[in-house]
C-alpha cells in the first residue's frame, strides 16, 4: 500500500508541473494577450521624484516617469505632451544586453537559393519594447493572428512604429556563412563583412524577433495621446526582467524625439539575474523543479534531462540553447560517480564503452553546433517526438514479455555484482 | 568486435554500435539530454549484450558525449555560471534522495506514471493541446 501512495505523490507532483507549465504557455504566440497593465505601488519606489526633462527644440517633446525605480519589475506611468494631432511612440530597452542568433535557410524570393547564414550578436537589449498609440490595437491584434509566421520589420511598418526603431538596429551584427561540411565538422562558418547600415537593421528586426518571439513581448497599444498633445502611457517592465537601467523614449518622428528618462530596475534575493540568458528568476524555482525530476528520473532509470529541458523552456523564457548547455553539465557528475562506482568492481567493459563512446564524441561534437540553428518552436516540435519515442520504450519495458525477461536479467546481473564486488573486496584485503 | 567480460566472450556488431551510439550522441547533445535511455536498448536490443555488461559500459560511452557536449556547449556560450550553480545542488540532492524512496516505489508504477507523462508531455509540445 505504501508503494502505491507514494507513486500517488510522485503522479500529483508531475500532474502539478504539466498544469504550471500550461499556464506559462499563455504567453505564447497566437494566444493573443494584451499586457496586464497593473498599478503597481510600491512603497519603495520613489514616486514624488518626477522627473520632467525639456527638450528637442523643434517640436514641444516632453516626457516625465512616474517613477525611477522599480523592484523586480513594474508600471510605470509615463507622460508627457507632443506636437498636437501626431501619434507619439515609446521606445524602451534596457541596459543590459543578451545575446540573439537567427539561422537564415528560408528561399530567397528572386534567386531561389537558400543563403544558410547564421546572423549573431550579442548587444541585443534583454528587454525591447516600442509602445503604440491604443488607437492601434486592432491592428496589433491581426498581427498577433498570423501566428508564429508574423514578421516584426512588417509590422513595425504597418504600425507606424518604424520611427521609433533604432536601439537593437545599432547593434553589431556578425554574420557567418554556413557550409554542410562546416557544420559537421561543427565551425559556425566563415565570417562574412559587416553589413551596411540598412541591412543590419533589417536583419536586427529578425534577431529581435528571434530573441522576443511574439508581438505582444516587443509591441503594446497602450499610447492614449490626446487632441492637445498630451499623452499618457503605461510602461510595464515584467517579473523576470534584466535588472539596470531602462530608458524611455518618446518619438513622433525619425528626428523627434525627447529626452531619455531611465528606470532602475532592481531584483534582490531570491530572484537572480542570469546574465547569459537575459532571465531574471526566482532561484528556488529551478532549483525544486530540478530536484523533482532528478528523483523522479532516477526511480524511472532514465536521465531527468528529458523532462527538464522541455519544462525549463516552457516554464521560463530561457533560449533553449542556455538550457542545453546548462544541463548537461548538470549530469556530468553524477555520470563520472556512476563510472568510477562500477569501474571500482571492475563492472565496465572498457573496450566496448570506450569504443562506442569515440563514436559518441564525435556526435557530442556536432549536436552543440545544431542548438542554435533551430529557434524554439523547431526544438520544442523534434523534443515532443523524442519523449514520444522515449514514452514508448518506456511503455515496452512495462509489458509483461519485457518484465519476465527483465526479472532474468536483473537476477544474472545481481550475480555478476556481487561476484565483482567480492572480488574487489579480496583484492583490498 | 569480441568483447570479453567476467569470462564470457560476446561477439558485437561494432559498426551497428558506432552509428547508433554516433546519431544518439547528436541528437542527446543537440537537446541537452544525457540518452541512457536510448543507449541501453541499443546495445540489448540492437547489439544482443545481456544487461549486466551494458549497464556499466553504456555509462562510460555516454561519458564521453556529455564531456564532449559541455565542452562544446560552453564554447558556444550556451552556458550559464549561475543557472548551472542553482541546478547542480539540486540534482546532487536528488541523488542522494533518489535511492531511498526507490526501494519503497515499484519501478513498474513509475514506468507507467512515467509513460502517462511523457505523453502528456510530448503532446504539449507538439502542440495538440
Amino acid at each position: 500500500m505504501k508503494r502505491f501512495w507514494v507513486s500517488v505523490i510522485i503522479a500529483l507532483s508531475a500532474t502539478v508541473f504539466m498544469f504550471y507549465q500550461n499556464g506559462a504557455f499563455a504567453e505564447k504566440p497566437g494566444e493573443t494577450k494584451a499586457p496586464v497593465a497593473k498599478e503597481v505601488k510600491k512603497p519603495e519606489a520613489k514616486t514624488e521624484q518626477k522627473q520632467e526633462i525639456k527638450l528637442d527644440m523643434s517640436a514641444a517633446l516632453t516626457i516625465q516617469a512616474d517613477k525611477t525605480s522599480l523592484d523586480n519589475g513594474g508600471t510605470i506611468t509615463v507622460t508627457g505632451t507632443a506636437p498636437a494631432g501626431k501619434p507619439v511612440y515609446l521606445e524602451v530597452w534596457a541596459e543590459k544586453k543578451v545575446r540573439a542568433s537567427r539561422f537564415d535557410a528560408d528561399k530567397d524570393k528572386e534567386t531561389g537559393k537558400r543563403p544558410y547564414i547564421l546572423y549573431m550578436t550579442y548587444e541585443m537589449p534583454a528587454h525591447y519594447k516600442i509602445y503604440i498609440p491604443k488607437d492601434k490595437k486592432e491592428d496589433l491584434e491581426k498581427i498577433k493572428k498570423e501566428g508564429k509566421k508574423w514578421a516584426y520589420s512588417k509590422a513595425l511598418k504597418d504600425l507606424g512604429a518604424d520611427i521609433a526603431y533604432s536601439i537593437p538596429a545599432k547593434a553589431k551584427i556578425d554574420r557567418y556563412q554556413a557550409t554542410l561540411m562546416g557544420s559537421i565538422i561543427g565551425s559556425r562558418g566563415e565570417l562574412l563583412s559587416p553589413m551596411d547600415e540598412k541591412e543590419n537593421k533589417k536583419r536586427s528586426m529578425q534577431l529581435v524577433k528571434a530573441r522576443f518571439r511574439s508581438p505582444g513581448k516587443v509591441l503594446a497599444p497602450t499610447v492614449e495621446v490626446n487632441p492637445d498633445g498630451t499623452y499618457k502611457a503605461q510602461v510595464t517592465i515584467p517579473k523576470g526582467s534584466a535588472p539596470g537601467k531602462y530608458t524611455v523614449v518618446a518619438v513622433v518622428d525619425k528626428n523627434v524625439k525627447s529626452q531619455p528618462v531611465t528606470i532602475e530596475n532592481s531584483i534582490s534575493f531570491p530572484n537572480v539575474y542570469l546574465s547569459n540568458a537575459g532571465t531574471s528568476l526566482n532561484l528556488f524555482g529551478p532549483f525544486f523543479l530540478t530536484l523533482g525530476i532528478v528523483i523522479f528520473g532516477v526511480l524511472m532509470g532514465a536521465g531527468g534531462g528529458f523532462i527538464m529541458n522541455p519544462l525549463l523552456v516552457s516554464i521560463w523564457p530561457l533560449p533553449h540553447t542556455i538550457v542545453a548547455g546548462t544541463v548537461m553539465p548538470t549530469v556530468l557528475f553524477s555520470q563520472a560517480s556512476g563510472i568510477y562506482n562500477y569501474s571500482k568492481i571492475k563492472f565496465i567493459s572498457w573496450k566496448l564503452g570506450v569504443g562506442i563512446g569515440l563514436a559518441m564524441v564525435v556526435g557530442g561534437f556536432i549536436g552543440p553546433k545544431l542548438t542554435e540553428m533551430i529557434t524554439l518552436e523547431q526544438f520544442k516540435f523534434v523534443f515532443g517526438w523524442i519523449l514520444l519515442i522515449l514514452a514508448g520504450l518506456m511503455f515496452w519495458q512495462t509489458t509483461p514479455g519485457y518484465i519476465a525477461k527483465n526479472k532474468k536479467e536483473q537476477a544474472i546481473l545481481k550475480e555478476f555484482k556481487k561476484k565483482a564486488e567480492e572480488s574487489a573486496k579480496g583484492k583490498q584485503g | 568486435m569480441v568483447v570479453e567480460f567476467w569470462g564470457h566472450e560476446f561477439k558485437v556488431n561494432i559498426v551497428l554500435g558506432c552509428i547508433g551510439g554516433f546519431l544518439i550522441a547528436v541528437v542527446s547533445s543537440m537537446f541537452g539530454f544525457g540518452g541512457g535511455p536510448f543507449m541501453v536498448p541499443l546495445m540489448t536490443v540492437g547489439l544482443g549484450l545481456p544487461m549486466y555488461v551494458v549497464v556499466g559500459s553504456s555509462l562510460l560511452a555516454i561519458f564521453f558525449n556529455t564531456l564532449m557536449g559541455t565542452m562544446r556547449h560552453y564554447q558556444f556560450g550556451n552556458f550559464d555560471m549561475l543557472f548551472f550553480l542553482i541546478m547542480f545542488p539540486a540534482a546532487i540532492l536528488g541523488g542522494f534522495i533518489a535511492p531511498q524512496i526507490a526501494k519503497r516505489v515499484s519501478p513498474l508504477t513509475v514506468k507507467r506514471v512515467a509513460v502517462a507523462g511523457l505523453v502528456l508531455l510530448a503532446l504539449n509540445l507538439l502542440g495538440v493541446y
